[in-house]
């Protein structure tokens, strides 16, 4: 179970020739958000939008598919959408809201939903939380120093970041620089080190890059409304679907990712606990599944 | 031969009161005393010395039943204390959070006095329609407000952000289709106010009435000039009762006075009957009057307007006034800004104003018919305490002397 509940995992991409090429991979969370606004099924959606700065996304509330591409794409450094949720229901009025998380954020809020201190009528308006795989995330300024400092670009130049294949890929207009993965080893968040979730295991529908080929995301639909909307959307032929029996690398992939992203945490947490720091998961020796997400 | 008959505390209020009655052989109410017996916050002194910004935070903590006025009051004061002119889309939203208010709360006594006036078959009817009303004016606080209870989102320079024309349109559809809910409930209320009979004249006294707008307050009708405070001591006459009073006495040319929606009413409306029945129907009419002007401000709102000024948060030690029209009465914040810090905080809020009124408005009537009197005011004690006994000596608070709950 290293990769959290699911009713159905499935190789995906959006049919929609702007979304692919705006998106990062397969294009799921724009046509699926695009798609649910179309149709009303959410009435807006908390993204991580741009800002004037370079690769520094700042939560929005896009109410149109228009808002929704111009957020398109992966940022690597933190958006906090989930302080924007109750700003969605406050002063934007919406009641069914959409959000896009990675799994540290769908913890909190999943968290938020059980226990809504300080959001009331928050909890309820959730309608739609699509999840993204997270090996770890980086604070602005470990980016500026891969960017700037180790591969030498200007960040204005910038196109694309990507990770993939062992390393972290900067696409600018004429050349594709890379830095190995193992030199971004320590510019991490440092709560990172503890989070025992790869592939989003609490979001409604969640996806990400490894596992399919290039252009392509894996899916994973974990709940009836992440179930509700995919195969609308597959119906309505917003968006394509293969077997993950038919792709390449398949999910072997990510059950290796997943599971070496557990261990690590769990001996990092197994530490932390033994020198008597608070750590908000359980030590390996108080559950049963020592690689369960608790 | 004179006997007295206590209620302490009285009930289905907000916070601690006692009232206490003489009355004759007959049962008659000859003499009437009321007074707070509320521990005393303390709020005016915690903010003094603090960011002006902490004071609408702390002090919409005054009280969990008009948070939104105590709220809008101080943020007014500090505005004026330090010469903000608030643009006006931030004024409507403003306006909009505190009408909608007004009948949340009113709602809200008409569910405390529901044992009093609604026949048991009807109980559930009356409840259920205060709850529907309810429900869809708190989310234009929820909303506007930022939060239902105490408002994240009103700021000293207007409002922390427009809302979205989606949440315009969505609040406006929602309150035009209350308006005929609302116009049932308040003909319920009426009705069930004049079906229980109340003897004609319970409740009316000669103080006068005492009010700054319609519905929303304005300082320039408050003339600080025209306003005194007395210590208990030299009010009541009891010297016990003088002792254990939490309130100051505020006076207006001298005399105490009635605030609240009949006071309001009768001042702008004229609307001239008085007494318990009385502000029960002005209530109920003031919660039309409040959603008719929700409904107005929510179609003219521009919704890209700014809503903040500009403001520099230094100040020049001016006294600033804050008049807001509570559900309950008049709610006078004062507010002195300088250095950046808030040198003086006063609050004179609406229950203090009613006190000294409410006493003697039982007198001439059974006293069973006390209790009635005293709810048709809506009090609220909580914000109304503002004194603890010291010892002028060594200024040694006189424990157990004060409170007795």
């Amino acid at each position: 179970m290293v990769l959290g509940t699911y009713k159905e995992v499935v190789a995906a991409r959006s049919t929609d020739k702007q979304i692919q090429k705006l998106a990062q991979d397969g294009g799921i969370v724009s046509g699926l958000f695009c798609y649910a606004l179309d149709e009303g099924l959410i009435d807006g959606a908390v993204v991580a939008g741009p800002t004037d700065v370079m690769w520094k996304p700042e939560p929005m509330v896009a109410m149109s598919s228009d808002e929704i591409l111009a957020a398109a794409g992966t940022k690597y450094t933190f958006s906090p959408n989930v302080w924007m949720l109750k700003k969605a229901v406050r002063q934007y009025g919406l009641e069914k809201v959409g959000t896009v998380a990675i799994p540290c954020q769908s913890m909190g809020i999943r968290k938020m939903q059980s226990y809504p201190f300080g959001v009331r009528h928050l909890a309820d308006k959730i309608a739609l939380m699509l999840g993204i795989f997270c090996m770890e995330n980086f604070p602005y300024e470990s980016l500026r120093t891969f960017i700037s400092e180790k591969a030498g670009v200007d960040f204005d130049l910038v196109e694309k970041l990507d990770i993939g294949k062992g390393k972290f890929w900067i696409k600018t207009a004429d050349q594709m620089l890379t830095i190995p993965l193992k030199e971004t080893h320590g510019y991490e968040q440092n709560g990172c080190k503890v989070c025992l979730d790869y592939v989003c295991e609490l979001a409604d529908v969640s996806t990400g890059s490894v596992g399919t080929p290039d252009g392509w995301s894996t899916v994973f639909v974990r709940t009836d409304a992440g179930e509700t909307v995919f195969k609308q959307a597959v119906e309505a032929g917003v968006i394509e679907t293969k077997s993950m029996d038919d792709v390449k690398p398949g999910l072997g992939l990510l059950e290796k990712l997943a599971t070496d992203k557990k261990t690590k945490a769990m001996k990092v947490i197994d530490e932390r606990k033994a020198m008597g720091l608070p750590v908000p998961f359980k030590g390996s020796g108080e559950k049963e599944d020592p690689l369960a997400n608790v | 031969m004179s006997e007295r008959v206590v209620i302490s505390p009285t009930s289905r209020q907000e916070g601690h009161a006692e009232l206490v009655m003489e009355v004759d052989d007959e049962g008659i109410v000859t003499k009437g005393r009321y007074f707070s017996i509320t521990p005393v916050r303390g709020l005016e002194k915690m903010v003094t010395g603090k960011a002006p910004e902490t004071a609408p935070v702390m002090v919409q903590r005054i009280c969990g039943v008009c948070p939104i006025p105590h709220t809008m009051a101080s943020v007014e004061a500090i505005d004026d204390s330090l010469d903000i002119e608030v643009p006006k889309a931030g004024k409507l939203l403003r306006e909009l959070v505190l009408c909608a208010h007004h009948v949340n709360s009113h709602a809200i006594h008409q569910f405390l006095i529901a044992p009093d006036i609604v026949p048991e078959e009807l109980f559930a009817t009356a409840v259920n329609s205060v709850s529907e009303v309810r429900k869809v004016v708190q989310q234009v606080v929820d909303v506007v407000g930022g939060e239902g209870i105490h408002p994240s989102d009103v700021r000293i320079g207007g409002m922390a952000d427009n809302i979205s024309e989606v949440a315009r349109k969505r609040l406006y559809a929602r309150l035009k289709q209350l308006k005929p809910k609302l116009d049932e409930h308040v003909e319920l209320i009426i009705g069930l106010v004049a079906d229980k009979g109340l003897p004609k004249g319970l409740g009316v006294h000669d103080k006068k009435p005492l009010a700054t707008d319609v519905l929303y307050g304005d300082r320039n009708n408050f003339d600080l000039d025209r306003f005194t405070e007395v210590m208990p001591e030299s009010w009541y006459d009891d010297p016990e009762i003088a002792k254990r009073a939490c309130s100051t006495i505020p006076l207006y040319d001298g005399r105490s006075v009635e605030v609240g929606p009949r006071a309001r009413m009768d001042v702008y409306q004229g609307f001239k009957d008085k007494g318990v029945v009385a502000q029960h129907v002005a209530r109920a009419l003031e919660m039309k009057s409040a959603l008719s002007r929700a409904i107005d401000i929510l179609g003219e709102l521009d919704t890209s307007a700014p809503v903040m000024a500009d403001y520099d948060i230094k100040g020049t030690n001016k006294l600033g006034v804050g008049a807001i029209e509570a559900p309950r009465g008049m709610d006078v914040h004062m507010a002195q800004v300088a250095d950046g810090k808030i040198q003086f905080y006063s609050a004179l809020v609406p229950t203090t104003w009613n006190i000294p009124t409410m006493g003697p408005a039982t007198e001439g009537f059974h006293h069973e018919f006390g209790p009635h009197v005293i709810r048709a005011y809506d009090p609220c004690l909580s914000c109304a305490t503002h004194m603890i006994v010291m010892d002028d000596e060594d200024r040694s608070i006189l424990k157990n002397e004060m409170v007795r709950i």
